[in-house]
């Protein structure tokens, strides 16, 4: 099969304007996203960060037009996401996996729960069966295909979900905090495979996150405050402003906190430690 | 409240072949004002131990004891309380994993005041608890307490169950996985409210939680479970510098832990025991110092050998 990363020039997924207001009966109207700008390319590993109510979810809900702007355009591919012809083809582009793992499996066995996108779209049994082995083989959950989803951990869980959203076959998927409800092996082995998409498959990737240290992992973050992108960098050069980011609400990942306090200690670092090995480098 | 938990054991669908023990012989106390850490992976029994300590579940063996009477028996509710049976148990209020999931009122604040009502208060009083609870949670009443719980961001939803159970002032506060999904600011000031307030009213605090940063602020006991059975008990910052422990039980040491613990792996003589990183610099300087003064030792010395 080809690879999911279709690596091309010019940006994936675009944004002019972007407005978006929420009208809540009787209590008025929230403006979520307040005229944001924003292009992510082909192949891209992104990291989404922002306080709790600043537009993540909003904004990421506009990449496979589960939302469509209330003022401005998204476009997806090149394909605006508020013409209603075109959702079908957005949405077989980007795949979406929430936190709670629990919500968004609907099947008794694994395969069928990740079979579930390809049989929606009406492809011929033998397409079905290749493209559910492909994605249960790249989550390394073949295994697992007769285990009934809710049998298994959290992480595993996480991992189902992932295959579904690939089974697919789209050329980006959105995590929204995809492991803040998994203990630390599942966290590592869903981060573990986000980047294995992006690096082998070319999986264009959005990773919304309140982990530092996750954020860290993308090779561009997006820090997001009050429905507008604040900060846009390299981790590293985000990370290197401090005060920024606390006035934000955010934080440095620890390494980086550990790093800032030594060089105010007199030790000299060089810049752009993420994380606690590179720390442990530079220091011996 | 002193809590004993004796040889308890839980069952989920005993006799079917969806049979899974939860808890195998679990046995502890919790004193009174203690806070507590309960750490494990997934699947290793936490949530279901927690929910038997609010009474919420029944025993398949073994019995949980709120200062002496069981924790799940079914009390007649006092003659004050008009909402049902909550007595001892509302002692104890428990914020599930997925907090947002016990939302239902209309507004955030008749979520917040559900609690409070329940235990009977006089209107003024559940407005104040409300208010203070919204603040405890890092939620500005004045712009919340009208809003649709259903509107709020995932972080918020999370926040306003937080406050419902706060609001009941409980003598044990047991919080499941209380930061996951707030913003690092959020997190910090929750830990930081939730101990502020242990502290001035002495009540018992219990957190679940895979993040053990976070534990680290609050939390001066660790119990680590996995499989359904205690594997470790004791002093926090003990229990969290046992790597190995850790490592087994399928936890992350803490960062600052896992980084004096490379240091000293490469000849470092530092103690690995700390787990905050302001904590783990102050150790990291003080032994940079040590070396750095043993390196000019060894610098002059092989000048002054080279010189003779």
């Amino acid at each position: 099969m080809q690879p999911f990363g279709r690596l091309r020039a010019g940006p994936f997924i675009e944004a002019r304007g972007l407005e978006y207001t929420y009208s809540l009966e009787g209590s008025g109207r929230i403006a979520a996203l307040q005229g944001l700008d924003l292009a992510i390319g082909w192949g891209e590993f992104v990291a989404l960060i922002g306080p709790n109510g600043s537009g993540k979810s909003t904004l990421a809900r506009h990449f496979n037009g589960l939302l469509v702007p209330t003022a401005g355009e998204v476009r997806v591919g090149g394909l605006l996401t508020s013409d209603p012809h075109n959702l079908r083809a957005v949405r077989q582009q980007v795949g979406m996996v929430f936190q709670n793992p629990d919500n968004q499996l609907v099947a008794s066995t694994v395969e069928e729960d990740v079979a579930f996108g390809p049989e929606n779209l009406a492809l011929p049994p033998e397409d079905i069966r290749a493209r559910v082995d492909e994605a249960l083989d790249i989550v390394g959950l073949l295994d697992y295909r007769t285990h009934p989803p809710h049998m298994l951990s959290g992480g595993q869980k996480q991992l189902v979900a992932i295959a579904g959203a690939l089974a697919t076959r789209p050329a980006c998927i959105v995590f929204d905090e995809p492991t803040s409800m998994l203990d630390p092996p599942g966290r590592r082995k869903v981060l573990e495979t986000i980047r294995r998409l992006n690096a082998a498959e070319g999986m264009t990737v959005v990773l919304i996150t309140q982990s530092m240290d996750e954020a860290a992992l993308a090779r561009r973050a997006l820090v997001m405050h009050a429905g507008r992108i604040a900060m846009d960098g390299p981790p590293a050069e985000i990370f290197e402003q401090a005060e920024q980011l606390r006035a934000l609400g955010l934080d440095l990942p620890s390494a980086v906190e550990i790093a800032d306090g030594l060089r105010s200690q007199n030790i000299p670092l060089p810049p752009g430690l993420l994380t606690v090995e590179a720390l442990a480098r530079a220091l011996c | 409240m002193l809590i004993r938990v004796e040889r308890l054991v839980h069952t989920y669908s005993p006799g079917t072949p969806l049979e899974r023990r939860a808890l195998r012989e679990v046995s502890l106390e919790i004193k009174p004002g203690e806070r507590v850490g309960i750490l494990g992976p997934t699947g290793s029994g936490k949530s279901t131990l927690v929910q038997h300590l609010a009474g919420l579940l029944e025993p398949t063996a073994g019995q949980v004891l709120l200062d002496g009477v069981a924790a799940h028996a079914r009390t007649a509710p006092p003659p004050r309380m008009r909402g049902g049976w909550g007595g001892r148990r509302l002692r104890v209020g428990l914020a599930f994993q997925y907090p947002e999931d016990q939302i239902f009122e209309q507004t955030v604040f008749r979520e917040v005041a559900f609690g409070p009502h329940n235990l009977g208060l006089a209107e003024a009083e559940i407005a104040t608890r409300v208010r203070w609870a919204l603040e405890m949670v890092g939620l500005d009443p004045a712009t919340m307490e009208e809003r649709v719980p259903f509107t709020l961001s995932g972080g918020e939803m999370r926040r306003v169950a937080l406050a419902g159970v706060l609001a009941l002032r409980p003598e044990v506060l047991i919080l499941d996985e209380p930061t996951a999904g707030l913003d690092p600011r959020g997190r910090r000031n929750l830990l930081a409210r939730v101990q502020a307030w242990q502290a001035e009213t002495g009540s018992t605090l219990v957190l679940v939680s895979h993040n053990l940063d976070d534990l680290a602020r609050v939390a001066e006991r660790a119990v680590v479970l996995v499989g359904g059975r205690v594997v470790a008990d004791g002093p926090f910052r003990q229990v969290l510098s046992d790597g190995e422990l850790l490592r087994a039980a399928g936890l992350d040491v803490p960062q600052p832990v896992a980084l004096l613990q490379a240091l000293r792996a490469s000849g470092w003589d530092v103690r690995t025991d700390y787990l905050l990183p302001e904590e783990a610099v102050a150790e990291i300087a003080r032994a940079g110092v040590v070396r750095r003064e043993h390196a000019n030792h060894v610098r002059s010395d092989r000048l002054w050998y080279q010189q003779h």
